[in-house]
């Protein structure tokens, strides 16, 4: 594997973990803890690395978030925990996410195991798609006592924490292992398995007790201009190859144009450039001061020497000539590249499942649909779309079938 | 979550947990100390109650801090004396505290001036159904010579007081002995020959923490003036250890029930204290800092650290490192080990070079080219200073041999320890 492209940056040691936890300034009430979406309570694991408690960091981390050493890589700190820092009064906020990834490093090292099994209530569950959010209701239903199937229509589990996040921010191997504990935990994962396709949502209701479906964004946007240019290519398919390549990939272009103002087009950038791509500009929609993308990748990006263009919105494509408008003023651009990929974003594709989709997005409010027996989670369910909301929307929606079947056991 | 017992028998009373507040305002009344149950302490110590004649008349402000580098509360200094609140009310609260929480143990600290006050501070408590005594013979800043530790120096005092305890209520008993002795024992032995149960060590050691330099005075400042008074916290930990070996490898005092205090913040300390042999653990100074919270993580990771060591009960563990802690003139002097340094880990910032070279024995050499230490083991004695001071732990212990003409195989040698690695 490419070591640029691989490469995670480094993390605490024993000393510098104990000197960030002691900038904590162990609020009552932490504002931290109620801002992470999945209730990973920070607040509480940092008193506990503070006063030399690793192992009780650990559980609270993971009895709260069964991904927890994922989302202390690729969570969005800056808009949930780290936001509501105290600290950032004084200077900066805690490095939530860093002590975090500590802790649950240590965990793995200690090989604590830490998830505990129901005892069996002999309800039976099906899951749609084993992205975060499959994941995580899983191993809620599992930790209740329910026994869970999981549908994925990959050939590997995680959705976009395999096939999306690239691999210098999120290793492989720690999907793995997150996943490991779940299927430990007693998850059957069938794999290759599209529901609609190779089993209808009628199967699957009539073997289990309650349906959830988690199958995410899992499909491209596009723009008509692009339609049959074969420089095109979009931005989770080449995230997707490039991971299941481990960076081993052939065609990694000299020239290549991102269009986007994402963190998956900051992705998609920041790769190519660890791939040693020449030039790599990305376009954007957006000007900077409404950037989508996080500031902790927008600036990844911008050191990693792409090229970034803000304000501008494709008008036209001559094959691999792509012209660009500003949106305000009068301004014209043209690059020439030889690859185009589109970081525009994603849709749901819920064919044959038997969920509405309205202009793309689902019209229920929260987890039910109008279908008894069928729920709804991730990705497609309202709320944020980011892996820390996969987890809340998972615990959210297992503790509603849970107070639907049996009333609620915990 | 992990779930062990953590239950302990001290004096004849089960804990359903180790941890007590210690006698200090963390306990002061009722509320306090139902705040601190409900919170997962096992006991508490209630604050001094003394003699209705005794009164008492505080200073403010009233305490100070030891700090180093960033750290706050390296030591704690403080002024107090004993209860402030009337003698009715703190009977009160812990006949009170006793009915509300019937399976936690509630203690009564007393302190009195003559016989008969301490007899009937003890008739007192145990009609308040306290669960047992403690006997503050320790307290360093009384305005009384006839209370505190100018009591608790002098083992005839001592053993005639805790008599009229013993007189005046059938209650185990502990006596809490002051460090500012130079050997604890003499005193503590005086104290079960008049009857204690058990001995409850330390209380505060008498220190002046800081001086005001514009104005000459030491803190906390008493309108212009100041006093010798009681240190605690972390930085007293070493002195509480060291008189509870020296207690417990005295002559017939190998099973002494032993209260340990001082400096108890993390579920390590609190281990180290059962190690030498404590059975219950009793808290001040970290609680006044973070609140009675911190039960949780001495808790817990006292529950993790029973797993590692494969036992069930938490008394499994009291005293076993008594036996390895030998007077200095019976180590093993025979042989040397050197530091192995991992270039991969080390982040060159020379930390190592520049303690060995000012506080050791000249024998890392640094290469200034690529900022890289190396041992020279013509110079090195061993002493692992450097080992202490790499920031990132890139050095550990290396090979040992033999000191010439010694006998014996270096390989055999146990110098390694879990504590830097453990976290
Ligand atoms: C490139 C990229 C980078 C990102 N970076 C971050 C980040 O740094 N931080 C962050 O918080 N979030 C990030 N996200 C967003 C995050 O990954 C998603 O919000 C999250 O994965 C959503 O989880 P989910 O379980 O709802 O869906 P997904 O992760 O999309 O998983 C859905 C799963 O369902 C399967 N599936 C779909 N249809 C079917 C079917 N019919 N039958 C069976 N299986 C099916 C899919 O194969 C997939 O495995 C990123 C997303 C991308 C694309
Ligand atoms: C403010 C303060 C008041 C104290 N008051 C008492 C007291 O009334 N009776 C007593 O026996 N010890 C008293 N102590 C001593 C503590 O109970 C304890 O022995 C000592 O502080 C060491 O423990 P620590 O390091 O956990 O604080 C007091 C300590 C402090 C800091
Ligand atoms: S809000 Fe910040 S300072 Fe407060 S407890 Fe959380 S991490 Fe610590
Ligand atoms: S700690 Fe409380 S009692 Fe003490 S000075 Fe501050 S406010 Fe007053
Ligand atoms: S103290 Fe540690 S990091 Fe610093 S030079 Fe020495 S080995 Fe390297």
């Amino acid at each position: 594997m490419s070591k640029k492209y691989e490469t995670e940056t480094p993390s605490y040691t024993m000393t510098t973990v104990m000197e960030e936890a002691a900038r904590c300034l162990l609020c009552h009430d932490a504002p931290c803890s109620q801002a992470c979406p999945a209730h990973t309570d920070p607040g509480k694991f940092i008193r506990s690395v503070r006063f030399r408690n690793v192992k009780g960091a650990a559980e609270t981390i993971r009895e709260n978030n069964a991904l927890g050493a994922i989302c202390a890589r690729v969570c969005p700190t800056e808009k949930y925990c780290e936001l509501a820092c105290s600290r950032t009064g004084i200077d900066s906020p805690i490095d939530i996410g860093g002590i975090q990834r500590y802790v649950t490093d240590f965990e793995q090292q200690a090989k604590m195991d830490i998830l505990k099994k129901g005892d069996s209530n002999g309800k039976t569950i099906a899951i749609v798609g084993s992205g975060p959010a499959g994941l995580q209701t899983a191993t809620t239903m599992l930790e209740r006592g329910y026994a869970v199937d999981i549908y994925e229509k990959s050939e590997k589990a995680g959705g976009y924490l395999t096939y999306g996040i690239p691999e210098y921010r999120l290793p492989q191997d720690i999907v793995d292992f997150e996943i490991k504990r779940i299927v430990n935990l007693g998850a059957d994962i069938h794999y290759n398995v599209t529901v609609g396709k190779d089993i209808t949502m009628d199967d699957l209701k009539a073997n289990h007790d309650a349906v959830v479906v988690a199958v995410g964004a899992s499909e491209a946007k596009s723009l008509s201009i692009f339609a049959g240019n074969d420089y095109v290519e979009s931005a989770v398919d080449f995230l997707a190859r490039v991971k299941d390549a481990k960076g081993d990939i052939t065609d990694v272009p000299q020239n290549a144009v991102v269009i986007g103002g994402g963190d998956v087009a900051m992705d998609v950038a920041t790769t190519l450039k660890r791939l040693d791509a020449k030039n790599v500009t990305d376009v954007a929609y957006e000007e900077f001061d409404e950037f989508r993308a996080s500031k902790k990748e927008l600036e990844g990006t911008r050191k990693a020497g792409v090229t970034i263009v803000d304000g501008y919105v494709p008008s036209a494509v001559d094959d691999n000539v792509v012209t660009f408008k500003h949106r305000k003023i009068d301004s014209e651009l043209k690059i020439k590249a030889d690859k185009i990929i589109l970081a525009i974003g994603q849709q749901i594709n819920a064919d044959n499942l038997g969920i509405n989709i309205e202009r793309g997005v689902v019209p229920y409010v929260g987890y039910k649909t109008e279908d008894p027996k069928v729920y709804i989670t991730g990705d497609i369910a309202k709320g944020d779309q980011t892996v820390v909301w996969a987890v809340r929307k998972g615990k959210k929606v297992a503790d509603l079938v849970d107070q639907t079947l049996l009333g609620g056991t915990k | 979550m992990i779930d062990k017992d953590l239950s302990v028998d001290f004096m004849g009373v089960h804990f359903e947990n180790p941890f007590l507040l210690s006698s200090s305002p963390v306990g002061n009344c009722y509320d306090m100390c139902a705040k601190a149950f409900d919170e997962g302490w096992g006991g508490v110590v209630f604050k001094t109650i003394g003699p209705k004649h005794f009164k008492i008349d505080e200073v403010s402000p009233r305490f100070d801090e030891l700090t180093k580098e960033g750290t706050p509360f390296v030591g704690f200094k403080n002024m107090e004396q004993i209860a402030e609140h009337p003698l009715e009310e703190n009977l009160h609260d812990l006949k009170k505290l006793k009915e509300n929480y019937p399976d936690k143990i509630v203690v009564a600290s007393i302190m009195g001036t003559n016989e008969e006050d301490w007899e009937e501070l003890a008739q007192l408590v145990t009609e308040a159904k306290a669960d047992m005594i403690e006997m503050n013979l320790s307290c360093p800043q009384m305005t009384s010579h006839e209370m505190g530790s100018d009591v608790g120096t002098n083992p005839e005092l001592v053993k005639k007081y805790c008599a009229a305890v013993k007189r005046g209520s059938d209650l185990p008993m502990m006596a809490k002995m002051t460090p500012n002795i130079t050997d604890m024992v003499p005193a503590a032995k005086a104290s079960m020959d008049g009857g204690a149960d058990g001995i409850a060590t330390i209380n505060t050691v008498k220190s002046i923490s800081n001086i005001d330099l514009d104005k000459k005075v030491a803190l906390p400042i008493v309108n212009g003036k100041s006093s010798i008074s009681g240190f605690s916290g972390k930085a007293v930990k070493p002195i509480a250890l060291r008189f509870i070996q020296q207690l417990r490898t005295a002559a017939g005092m190998e099973l002494l029930p032993i209260s340990g205090i001082g400096g108890i913040e993390t579920w390590q300390d609190a281990a180290e204290f059962i190690l030498l042999g404590a059975t219950t653990l009793q808290v001040t100074t970290s609680v006044m800092q973070y609140g009675y919270r911190i039960v949780e993580d001495m808790k817990n990771g006292l529950m993790h650290y029973m797993e590692e060591q494969h036992v069930d009960h938490l008394s499994d563990l009291i005293g076993l490192a008594t036996k390895n802690i030998v007077p200095a003139e019976d180590l093993d002097r025979d042989y040397k080990v050197y530091p192995k340094i991992d270039w991969d880990k080390c982040i060159g910032c020379g930390r190592c070079y520049i303690s060995c070279f000012d506080g050791a024995h000249q024998a890392i050499t640094w290469d200034e080219e690529k900022r890289r230490p190396s041992v020279n083991i013509n110079r090195c004695v061993g002493c692992q200073l450097c080992n202490l001071v790499c920031p990132v732990g890139a050095i550990t212990t290396g090979e040992k041999v033999m000191k010439p003409g010694r006998q014996g195989k270096a390989e055999d040698k146990q110098v390694d320890s879990s504590r830097l690695t453990h976290f």
